[in-house]
């Protein structure tokens, strides 16, 4: 059970001469100011970040505006018009309900049933692109579950990566912190915890990009089941995990590479390339992690038999999204 | 219960590279060494570094694998380390730099705070740490410690510091409630990942003795494990097979085992095997491992605030404030050089830095209450 990404580490620490008995001062002018930074923020921030009651277990979420928009994410709201309990950060209960999603992208809004309270709330960053590699940030949340003697669990790290709708950090996260957010260095949420890889460092987050690019269907309660421009790999099918917790699906653009490979709707996906779908945004990401072009192979399973079929990831179509 | 982020098992490798439509102008992803955690990223504080590396060592065990860290607390050897993932002691060995490998001599553990002092024989003078009160540490801060002995890593107090309540301790098994007509307590599952299955405990066996205790009873058993601690070991006779077994079983706390019950844990390398009961924590979020526990927490200014206690889960470790276990720490070391001096002889010889190893037969192992 040996970290792949610390055994990297150690292999290269070996090979840094002068690392380990380097003489002179520590520099953290660097880490000091970062995390003066931080620390003023957090009385900021912190009273906006929310869990989220879902029935079977507790998530999390931020308000975005005075009026108590929450921001979370789509596995988390699962349809628009649920009822919800949310707990507040001195463990006050209240009301929310769900409104729209993006299924493809995880992104999600719901909404506070007391409008008439100024609620406590932090900033969208409108800036998606400036949330670049190396940028820092850091999460909060209530990993595990609220408790309310530990209180919201903060992680600072860097950003690793950004994708169309997605960002990677190393802010460590785990179940219970789905929809909670990142933020950026002035405080604005950049973020929505979506889901984790084994590895430390795999932990992603719904970018700003989808709640900007479809802020008004989501307000209006609509489902999402297409992808904005400028993504990764195009399959042109919707999806949505069915009754039975099994990836469904549930539309099939005409014209798209799946119609040409004789996808159908009501279609199961059991895999991608061998490796078994076991979720939405899992197959969202196993898809747009691919450049179009390259052919992936999906394994379907329709009413009567299962079946292998090899589809060539196509373009986007510029009037989709 | 919680709901888990979504964990594929199966790993893609993130590697290939997006085609990048609309963005032109972003950044490369990072490479590990730009990471939080690298080591370019953590390069400007490589004396904090060498510090950390001098004030600290492995623990081996008998299999010569390195199961927890000691942090040098008094110049002659003395070391403290988390008591629960080094039963025994006086069987591990100390690999320190390029100093031999050192022997082991148990002076006390404390089972409140999972804490024991030991001491390391015929090593050349330590650097030894002394603890600070960590009352100024705030919410945010940062703080490093060793891991794998030797390499620094950085995160942030991350919670407030609270009390973790104890649940009692568990070995991670299901048994047979029907009482039998014979002796024994039949084992009906066991937990992946758990105490039982580490021992070599499996389904079916029947078990007949417990702690010396013969059983009958399924709620004799829990009531034997449940007012033990996590750390302890707890001695098994057991039935397989018509053939008669005895095994020793390592208890954990009872939260890690049922909440790992399936081997669903997201630590990415495992947890501690005591998580609980401690009267006061430090949370934080650097990513160790149990092997780590026993080590300093430290300030950016290199002051030791602390001492690593648990791994918990994929985002939780959690440390002992120093002032909560310095002062006797203290007290105990100072017992450790001056015996009182009605002792006989032989054993005052054992007492001191430079006598030789003591054999572990000859080690009478403190009675725990």
């Amino acid at each position: 059970m040996k970290n792949a990404l610390f055994a990297r580490l150690m292999w290269m620490l070996l090979h840094v001469p002068g690392f380990a008995f380097a003489a002179g001062e520590p520099d953290f002018e660097p880490f000091l100011k970062l995390q003066d930074n931080v620390q003023s923020l957090l009385p900021k921030v912190r009273p906006a970040v929310v869990a989220i009651f879902t029935g079977d277990g507790t998530a999390s979420g931020v308000i975005m505006s005075e009026d108590g928009l929450i921001l979370t994410a789509a596995h988390v709201a699962e349809r628009p018009g649920r009822e919800l309990r949310v707990i507040l950060e001195d463990g006050t209960v209240v009301q929310a309900t769900t409104l729209g999603l993006d299924k493809t992208t995880d992104a999600a809004l719901m909404q506070l049933n007391d409008t008439e309270r100024k609620w406590p709330h932090v900033k969208v960053s409108r800036q998606v692109i400036k949330a670049q590699p190396g940028e820092w940030c850091f999460a909060l949340g209530h990993p595990g579950g609220f408790d309310e003697k530990r209180g919201v669990v903060l992680r600072v790290g860097r950003i690793v990566k950004q994708t169309a709708n997605s960002l990677q950090t190393d802010c460590v996260l785990m179940g219970g912190d789905s929809g909670g957010p990142l933020f950026d260095l002035n405080g604005d949420v950049i973020g929505i915890h979506s889901l984790i890889w084994e590895g430390r460092d795999e932990n992603m987050h719904v970018s700003m990009a989808p709640f900007l690019r479809s802020w008004d269907e989501m307000k209006g309660s609509h489902v999402i089941h297409t992808w904005g421009i400028g993504s990764g790999g195009y399959l042109g099918i919707g999806t949505e995990m069915n009754a039975k917790g099994a990836l469904e699906v549930v539309e099939v653009i005409a014209g798209s590479p799946s119609e040409k490979a004789g996808i159908k709707t009501g279609d199961v996906i059991l895999s991608l390339n061998g490796e078994a779908i076991t979720d939405l945004p899992q197959f969202t990401h196993a898809v747009r992690v691919r450049p179009a072009g390259e052919e992936v192979q999906l394994r379907l399973k329709n009413v009567s038999a299962e079946r292998d079929v090899k589809i060539t990831l196509g373009i986007r179509p510029k009037e989709e999204g | 219960m919680i709901t888990p982020l979504p964990s594929p098992k199966v790993l893609i490798l993130l590697l290939t590279t997006v085609s990048q439509l609309a963005l032109g102008e972003l950044r490369a992803p990072l490479k590990p060494e730009e990471m939080t955690n690298g080591n370019q990223t953590l390069a400007p504080l490589a004396a904090l570094q060498a510090q950390v590396a001098r004030n600290t060592a492995l623990l081996m065990n008998a299999k010569n694998k390195a199961v927890a860290t000691l942090t040098w607390v008094g110049k002659e050897g003395y070391f403290i380390t988390k008591a629960s993932e080094v039963p025994r002691l006086e069987e591990c060995t100390v690999k320190w730099g390029t100093a031999p490998k050192a022997q082991v001599r148990e002076i006390r553990r404390d089972t409140r705070h999972d804490i024991v002092l030991g001491q390391a024989i015929h090593l050349p003078e330590v650097p030894a740490v002394s603890f600070i009160s960590s009352k100024n540490l705030s919410f945010g801060q940062w703080i490093v410690s060793p891991a794998a002995g030797k390499v620094l890593k950085i995160g942030v107090i991350s919670a407030k510091r609270r009390e973790i309540k104890g649940f009692g301790a568990a070995m991670g098994i299901r048994m047979d409630d029907k009482p039998s007509s014979a002796s024994g307590v039949r084992i009906i599952g066991v937990a992946e990942d758990s105490p039982a299955a580490a021992a070599g405990l499996i389904a079916g066996d029947l078990m007949m003795e417990l702690a010396g205790e013969k059983i009958r009873d399924f709620r004799r058993v829990n009531e034997l494990i449940f007012k033990r601690q996590p750390g302890e070991e707890i001695e098994i006779k057991y039935q397989r097979n018509d053939k008669l077994g005895s095994l020793k079983v390592r208890l954990a706390s009872r939260t890690k085992v049922l909440s790992n019950w399936d081997g669903e844990d997201f630590a990415n390398g495992g947890i501690s095997i005591r998580t609980d009961n401690f009267a006061e924590v430090l949370q934080h979020d650097l990513p160790l491992n149990p092997l780590d526990m026993g080590g300093p927490v430290l300030d950016l200014k290199g002051r030791a605030v602390g001492i690593n206690i648990a791994r918990v889960d994929r985002i939780t470790t959690f440390a002992l404030p120093g002032e909560l276990f310095w002062p006797m720490i203290q007290q105990w070391i100072e017992a450790d050089r001056h015996p009182p001096k009605a002792q006989p002889a032989s054993v005052a010889t054992q007492k001191t830095a430079t006598a030789t190893p003591p054999t572990p037969a000859a080690a009478a192992k403190p009675a725990v209450p």
